[in-house]
């Protein structure tokens, strides 16, 4: 996988989310617990709003000096008798850690959860080499078994009703016991076990690097990247490159905006912070410790009007708050960053060209800005895509004549004076009983999903002038 | 493939600007709302603080003087059915009485001190062991969280692979935040000159709400965890 | 007070009824509103679709024809917030940078103008009834007017405002999102429909034409019992006596 996940077009992508009820169903349940756990736990860190301040400017700060922290972060691992790896792609980067792999033999690979890896499809790269790298998040482990997706970047497998995973786990793992979420989970528990135990090597992403000190932090709540640390004698972690903060102290609030932001806790059951390689004495923890720093298109974004996407700590607030991905789901966005942020991100890293119509699967109602823990406007990102799409001649050509005629008519008062005087007229022959049912032209497609008012007899205009000449 | 240097100079270049290279003083943020939460609190309101996250947090706190340490601890592994416990080689351990307790319940059951010259066998004994005794090293009031440095005297294993943990906590290691957690790193880093090959933020059990975002109890780490809370002062 | 009114198309074309209740109530609490003939759209139409250097031709005609304007207000959170942007939409422009700021500054939406300049905290309508009332997302999130239409609503002695369940969401609308997106479009406003519908409230009131005529669409297609009005209908259901008491 990659960070295209569908090679679907666009409309049958809507249309499929659109039309599963229970993965609908499913996501508004789970965006109305997201949402009141994260308000609940934002009001009582008092001032959250100051807290999204700090955010932005620790994000802000960092990646204006990105250089500078980078290059102490690989000192300080290195000096942790860790190695650091810098890939400009996907192609670099799944290179590096196959050698690693082919250098270990390795031939079972643990790995937590890590939108990084998924988005240079590190599992195939890896299979290429003869290493099976087993998800060990539940959530993952369930999409893997049954080569599903996932929909959104904290629950990835949202989409999924407990009788479907049941039977993934009968399908694949004979499984035979109840759906109840305690019995598959204490499954998984048992199953993934053994495979931790097996594993040569363990990879995870990376939270947040922390500068000063080389220190890679993880923030899970069901312990599977505390395993992925502990067992395997090989760990590798894999980061974008903009995942760092300058201290412990920057790590802290981003944490706490972090885990407040994506499932409303204080702090998620486990926040592990890795340096480099086990300590003379200690009997567990890796040997080896490889961390990998990716580009992979992100450079690109620095130093643009785009730069504050970069701010993302993935904390699906976002896409927690979107009244669109709560109809379409997070395959409709065919990324696997989806919701308003991948619809930010997705054109960045990916280009244009797939990727055209998702800044319009947003009515910019701004709740994704409103959301956002590090103060993304994402709803203004989502604008200045739409001019690049513009002025790169992508957009349709229709809207391109509709749109000059708009600006037209809003230029000319004229025009626009007797326009207004005549839409009555003009919407008669649709008009029934005051309201146009089924319209002609792009008024089709609004008719289809609602009524539209017949413009009534009078004109405002026409009201105040009538009203001032019999003052 | 790119070099470090090839990398960051493409970082500084869309950056517009050449590499930095002197050291950056990272500015005073100009909101620093985290050190206001909790503060002012006595010890005994943070342990308050303490028990009230941890109720809703599905873990289970006791609050007792030193004199009670090992009854308490008695009742928790009974509670347990623990037939077999991995503990840490804490310096602690003697003045709070950990080591004859520890000597007294190898009469009774497996008993496994985590000690560097045990080598693979740490590990092996904390996979099988029913329950995982550590002490905390700094003790987060707001989230119930309590904060391990592991070193070779208590590796990641006895937290994380029996079926319970254990902490004990002394009541003098409570702070109110993790903002506090991170100024002792920072000490670390500036006094001995490194941070822990691993420090580990706990709280409670391990959990999920991947199965139709329904909270479950216990799928990777620890089931069931205990805190108890010595008076130290 | 002069006040100059910005209609809205929306208004103008499709809802005059709620031009003249904002001119009425502006002249009930002292302003002196005037009409400037030569206005137009704001805009936001073009603008969010991406067509930024073309929308800035009929911006600058906007501004020009308020230019004399002491206040401009308008019975529309989205249309005011575009106003808004305009300063920061023409910050680099040499002839309009200015303009544009002195422009921008002086926009307030209608209930915000109430409540915050002429300091109005009771409205003595003679309204009755049960309503909800839907925070559109620009006027709420953009504009950041939340309290003024609320405060003002619940001071009719006669008005029972129910809350609507998940009053934040967007209806759907979304300018062009609701043709260039209708299947998720309809999904939305269903959603809200059937929202109001819950509250039982006899009346849907809100601060937007569009958001507004969206919902009323889905109501009617629907055929559901609920009459959509602007807040400036509900507001002005008084005689220009009683505010002077």
């Amino acid at each position: 996988m990659s960070i295209r996940i569908s090679n679907d077009p666009y409309d049958k992508r809507i249309d499929k989310g659109v039309a599963n009820d229970f993965m609908r169903e499913s996501i508004a349940s789970a965006q109305g617990r997201f949402r009141s756990g994260k308000l609940a736990a934002s009001e009582e860190l008092g001032d959250w709003e100051d807290w999204r301040s700090l955010g932005e400017e620790i994000r802000t700060h960092t990646l204006n000096h990105l250089d500078y922290y980078l290059n102490q972060l690989t000192e300080q691992v290195e000096a942790r008798g860790g190695n650091v790896f810098f890939a400009k792609d996907a192609a670099e980067a799944n290179e590096y850690i196959k050698k690693v792999a082919q250098s270990k033999n390795a031939k079972k690979v643990v790995k937590s959860k890590s939108m990084v890896t998924e988005e240079i499809g590190l599992n195939k790269a890896l299979a290429e080499v003869g290493a099976d790298v087993v998800e060990t998040d539940l959530g993952e482990w369930i999409l893997q078994l049954d080569g599903d997706l996932p929909s959104h970047i904290v629950t990835p497998a949202l989409h999924l009703n407990k009788e479907q995973i049941k039977d993934t786990f009968v399908k694949y793992r004979g499984y035979d016991s109840t759906s109840t979420p305690e019995d598959l989970a204490l499954f998984a528990r048992k199953q993934l076990r053994e495979e931790f135990l097996a594993a040569d090597i363990g990879i995870t992403g990376c939270n947040f690097a922390i500068a000063e000190s080389g220190t890679v932090t993880l923030v899970t709540n069901e312990g599977n990247a505390r395993l992925s640390t502990t067992l395997p004698k090989t760990q590798i972690s894999v980061m974008g490159m903009e995942r760092i903060v300058p201290t412990w102290e920057e790590m802290e609030v981003l944490v706490s905006l972090l885990t407040r932001s994506a499932v409303g806790q204080k702090l998620t059951s486990y926040i592990t912070a890795i340096t480099g390689v086990r300590q003379e004495g200690e009997t567990d923890g890796p040997e080896e410790y490889h961390l990998v720093i990716v580009d992979n298109g992100r450079s690109k974004i620095l130093g643009t009007e785009f730069q504050s996407a970069l701010h993302c700590i993935r904390c699906a607030a976002c896409i927690n708050a979107c009244p669109v991905y709560r109809q379409i789901g997070g395959h409709a966005y065919g990324s696997i960053y989806p919701g308003p942020i991948g619809a930010v991100l997705t054109p960045l890293l990916d280009g244009y060209e797939n990727h055209k119509e998702l800044p319009y699967a947003s009515t910019l109602c701004a709740a994704c800005t409103d959301a956002c823990p590090v103060k993304i406007p994402l709803h203004e990102h989502l604008v200045r895509h739409r001019e690049n799409i513009v002025e790169l001649g992508m957009a349709p050509k229709m809207e391109k004549v509709a749109m000059k005629g708009f600006v037209q008519w809003a230029s000319h008062p004229a025009a626009y004076k007797l326009s207004s005087k005549l839409a009555r007229t003009a919407m008669k022959p649709w008009t029934k009983d005051e309201k146009i049912t089924d319209g002609p032209s792009i008024l089709k497609e609004w008719t289809k999903e609602r009524d539209f008012p017949a413009p009534p007899k009078e004109t405002f205009r026409h009201w105040f002038k009538n009203r001032k000449e019999e003052k | 493939m790119a070099t470090k240097e090839e990398f960051l100079n493409n970082i500084a270049n869309e950056l517009g600007r050449p590499r930095i290279t002197a050291p950056v003083e990272k500015p005073v943020w100009r909101h620093q709302p985290q050190h206001a939460v909790l503060q002012g609190l006595s010890q005994d309101q943070l342990v308050e603080a303490l028990q009230a996250q941890c109720a809703v947090g599905h873990t289970s706190v006791d609050v007792v003087p030193l004199a009670q340490l090992e009854a308490t601890l008695d009742r928790i592994l009974d509670g347990l059915q623990a037939d077999s416990v991995i503990a840490a080689d804490d310096r602690r351990n003697d003045e709070f009485g950990m080591t004859t307790y520890y000597e007294q319940l190898k009469n009774k059951m497996d008993m496994h001190i985590w000690k560097e010259e045990a080598g693979e066998e740490n590990l092996r004994f904390a996979e099988r062991a029913r329950v995982g005794i550590t002490f905390s090293d700094v003790t987060l009031a707001e989230s119930g969280t309590v904060v391990l440095f592991m070193n070779e005297q208590m590796g990641r294993g006895i937290s994380l692979l029996p079926h319970a943990h254990i902490a004990i906590v002394p009541k003098s290691t409570i702070v109110p935040r993790m903002t506090q957690a991170a100024q002792t790193v920072r000490g670390k880093l500036k006094g001995e000159g490194k941070v822990p090959s691993c420090v580990s933020f706990i709280s409670g059990p391990s959990k999920s709400a991947d199965i139709e975002m329904n909270l479950v109890v216990g799928v990777h780490g620890p089931v069931e965890v205990f805190y108890i809370v010595v008076d130290d002062q | 007070m002069k006040v100059s009114l910005f209609i809205t198309c929306m208004a103008d074309i499709f809802a005059w009824q709620v031009g003249k209740a904002t001119v009425e109530l502006l002249e009930k609490y002292g302003c002196e509103v005037d009409f400037p003939e030569g206005q137009t759209c704001c805009g936001q139409p073009s603008y969010n679709s991406g067509y930024k250097k073309e929308t800035i031709k009929s911006m600058k005609h906007m501004i020009d024809v308020f230019e004399d304007a002491e206040y401009i207000v308008g019975p529309s959170g989205s249309c005011v917030y575009m106003l808004r942007e305009y300063e920061h939409i023409l910050k680099d422009d040499p002839e309009y940078s200015e303009k544009a700021k002195k422009f921008s500054r002086k926009a307030y939406e209608i209930t915000q103008f109430l409540y915050e300049v002429l300091e109005v905290r009771n409205i003595p309508s003679t309204f009755k009834g049960k309503v909800t009332y839907h925070p559109s997302c620009h006027m709420t999130r953009l504009l950041g007017v939340k309290e003024a239409p609320l405060r003002l609503l619940e001071s009719i002695e006669g008005v029972d405002v129910v809350p609507l369940p998940q009053a934040e969401d967007c209806c759907g609308f979304g300018g062009t999102f609701a043709v260039k997106n209708a299947v998720i479009s309809g999904r939305m406003v269903d959603e809200k429909a059937h929202h109001v519908e819950e509250t039982e409230a006899e009346y849907l009131v809100g601060g937007d034409m569009a958001c507004l005529m969206n919902i009323q669409g889905r109501l009617t297609r629907e055929g559901k019992n609920v009459e959509v009005l602007h807040i400036v209908e509900i507001l002005n259901q008084f005689s220009n006596e009683e505010v002077k008491k």
